[in-house]
């Protein structure tokens, strides 16, 4: 072993770092800014007010209890509001349907003889059911609310208070739904528009040092030629893939326990999700490939902007990380601080995501404005980047 | 020589290429005339890709205009009369050698089997016709990369140095190509800092820092400049001795008749009394 051979190495690759600024920044500059983000987004967690639509099947000791959630949500600081009070369940599910409220809180018509009889009365809590991230915020907000309640239930002098059960029920999806379920459409979403961004760019760029797109350009070729040959190119196997993996997510192909693996269950596993999806395939698919075509250009766009494949990993952090934290599959978007719902609202996989979401988990068709407004934002963005992508590409390099 | 009645194929006039304060290309005038084989020579960082890259249209003049076939560059459409081999190897690894040269015949509009046939036959590479680029051999890879070039029968070539890593045997064999295509009329402009392939053309030109120093037939130049060898005359024509160091010698200006010329310099000063041919 000679120390200097290995102290030759180390310097070698000191000094190789020196010359690679962009390496440089990866390792220094990248992780804080995406810790600072990642603090950003924890921290300034806005606690966003929840739309209660109370259901009052009680009668006149409901009203008591509407009476005395309504005061208390009008007070200054409060983080609820009523935004309407019903009459049946059908009522608030399509208030929760149409978008008006958030949760619906059921004031059971047997409460006076349940709290009469001793018994502790039953509320059921209705919510979307889609988004646990969101769910988990509101139900901790509510937490006052059946607290609330439950002071209204209890005689004055009682202890201890009546608690009343919670029983929880959803719009889509049923309440004990999987967190596979309900994160299936996002990974549709994510990992196509991952994977396609990273072998464009890297696909790309060998165009670019390899010589072949000078030579390229040495031929009649235009720019928006080539910029449509890699979608459409690139978007095929892009096709492929979300099909593949909407099969993956969609279908469950049990295997039945045979030979070596008898006996332990039966069957003994299943390949694929089994994720039912409410909507279309189809549309599900549509909203991905759009996605995909947005990734393939811009894949190329980013390209310009590095000289070795290693640099086109670089931009990972930067492009694929934001996007995971901002885009609403770990925290609802309206949580977010004011700057990153912003920011939130130009990126391509927010409304992929909802896109996704809509269809898969709540079923929504194209007469859906939500979804009408996703497909034409990805439209929308996916020709963004068809134009800066062909912008890259000049004849006149220099 | 006498100037050719044709029309020129390629034409340069005070074309001018600066990178900041860098004059890769530093007002340079040609006339190439058709079916004419011409090299153009000169040491490494000299100018020659960026000229050919000017006057292919892949990077635009800071001054002066390029014309192909008449056409001012840049032009898509003259694009399609035109061949370029460029240094870089610009096949695509993972695509077989009949798929390369597919591709770059469907872009150019030669979607014919037929071309593509040819071409392998001529670089030799028909047996590998399904092996993928990655496979083959550095020198295998420049046959494919000129064959790539020449798929469309283009009538105006621009080959950056094209023999390198070729062997001598098939650098003959190239040789008799360039030479039967200018036969037929293609003009060719070879690059290459190799000075013993520059017998085979027809004209050289000597470019220095962009300019160009010296052009005629290599005898020409050879006695202009005194010397036995081109190196020898290139060197002398660049202002230097023959072991390269600089020399004064003052006066010396070349001539715009049929001779070569000479003259690093008076242009050097900014003066062009013999810049254009």
């Amino acid at each position: 072993m000679s120390t200097s051979r290995i102290l030759a190495i180390a310097r070698r690759i000191a000094q190789g770092f020196r010359r690679d600024e962009r390496t440089l920044g990866l390792m220094f500059v990248v992780p804080l800014v995406v810790t600072a983000l990642l603090g950003w987004v924890l921290q300034d967690t806005k606690d966003t007010v929840v739309d209660v639509v109370l259901v009052n099947e009680a009668g006149a000791v409901g009203d008591r209890i509407v009476t005395a959630l309504t005061d208390a949500a009008a007070k200054p600081g409060s983080d609820i509001a009523i935004s309407a009070t019903v009459e049946t369940e059908d009522e608030a599910v399509a208030k929760i349907r149409d978008g008006s409220g958030d949760i619906g809180i059921v004031i059971p018509a047997d409460l006076l003889a349940d709290v009469q009889a001793g018994n502790r009365p039953t509320l059921t809590v209705i919510s979307e059911g889609t988004d646990p991230a969101a769910e988990v915020g509101r139900f901790g907000t509510l937490q006052a609310a059946l607290a609330d309640i439950a002071g209204q239930l209890t005689p004055p002098g009682v202890t201890p208070p009546i608690i009343p059960k919670v029983e929880r029920k959803t719009v889509y999806l049923s309440p004990d739904a999987s967190q596979v379920d309900v994160l299936a459409p996002i990974f549709l979403g994510f990992f196509g528009y991952f994977f396609v961004f990273l072998l464009t760019g890297i696909s790309f760029l060998r165009e670019r040092i390899g010589g072949t797109l000078e030579r390229l350009l040495a031929t009649p070729v235009t720019r928006f030629e080539i910029v449509t040959g890699y979608s459409l190119g690139f978007g095929t196997f892009a096709t492929i893939q979300v099909i593949v993996l909407t099969l993956f997510i969609l279908n469950s192909i049990a295997v039945p326990s045979f030979g070596p693996i008898a006996g332990y269950s039966t069957p003994a596993f299943s390949i694929g999700l089994g994720v039912d999806s409410a909507g279309s395939p189809l549309l599900a698919f549509a909203v991905a490939l759009l996605l995909s075509l947005g990734a393939v250009n811009l894949g190329i766009f980013l390209s310009t902007f590095a000289r070795t494949e290693l640099q086109v990993i670089q931009f990972i952090p930067l492009v694929i990380v934001p996007q995971a934290l901002l885009s609403g599959i770990l925290w609802p978007i309206e949580r977010l601080p004011d700057v990153l719902q912003g920011i939130a609202h130009i990126l391509p996989l927010t409304y992929a995501v909802e896109g996704l979401r809509e269809v898969m988990l709540k079923g929504a068709d194209l007469t859906s404005t939500v979804v009408q407004t996703d497909l034409t934002v990805l439209a929308g963005i996916a020709l963004f980047f068809v134009v800066l992508a062909s912008g890259t590409i000049k004849r006149e390099v220099a | 020589m006498t100037a050719a009645a044709a029309a020129p194929a390629v034409e340069a006039v005070g074309l001018q290429k600066r990178f900041g304060s860098l004059h890769a290309v530093d007002g340079i005038d040609l006339a190439l005339s058709p079916g004419r084989i011409y090299g153009l020579l000169g040491p490494n960082g000299s100018g020659k890709t960026t000229l050919i890259r000017l006057l292919t249209g892949l990077a635009r003049a800071s001054s002066g205009e390029a014309r192909i076939l008449g056409t001012k560059m840049p032009s898509r459409k003259a694009l399609a009369s035109i061949g370029y081999m460029p240094q870089a190897e610009a096949i695509y690894p993972e695509l077989s050698v009949g798929e390369n040269l597919g591709f770059f015949a469907r872009l150019e509009g030669h979607a014919d089997r037929a071309a593509i046939d040819r071409v392998l036959d001529l670089v030799e590479l028909k047996e590998r016709k399904g092996t993928p680029a990655l496979e083959l051999s550095g020198g295998m890879r420049r046959r494919l990369s000129l064959a790539c070039t020449l798929v469309h029968e283009p009538r105006v070539l621009f080959l950056d140095e094209p023999t390198v890593g070729v062997d001598p045997a098939l650098r003959v064999q190239f040789w008799t190509h360039f030479r039967n295509l200018a036969a037929q009329g293609t003009t060719i402009l070879v690059a290459s800092h190799v000075m013993d392939e520059a017998d085979r053309c027809d004209e050289l030109l000597f470019v220095r820092d962009g300019k160009v120093i010296g052009r005629g037939t290599g005898a020409e130049l050879r006695a202009s400049a005194g010397t036995d060898s081109l190196e020898a005359a290139f060197l002398v024509l660049s202002g230097l001795d023959a072991q390269g160091n600089p020399i004064r010698q003052p006066g010396a200006t070349g001539d715009t008749g049929t001779g070569p010329m000479g003259g690093g310099g008076p242009m050097a000063g900014g003066g062009r009394p013999g810049a254009v041919l």
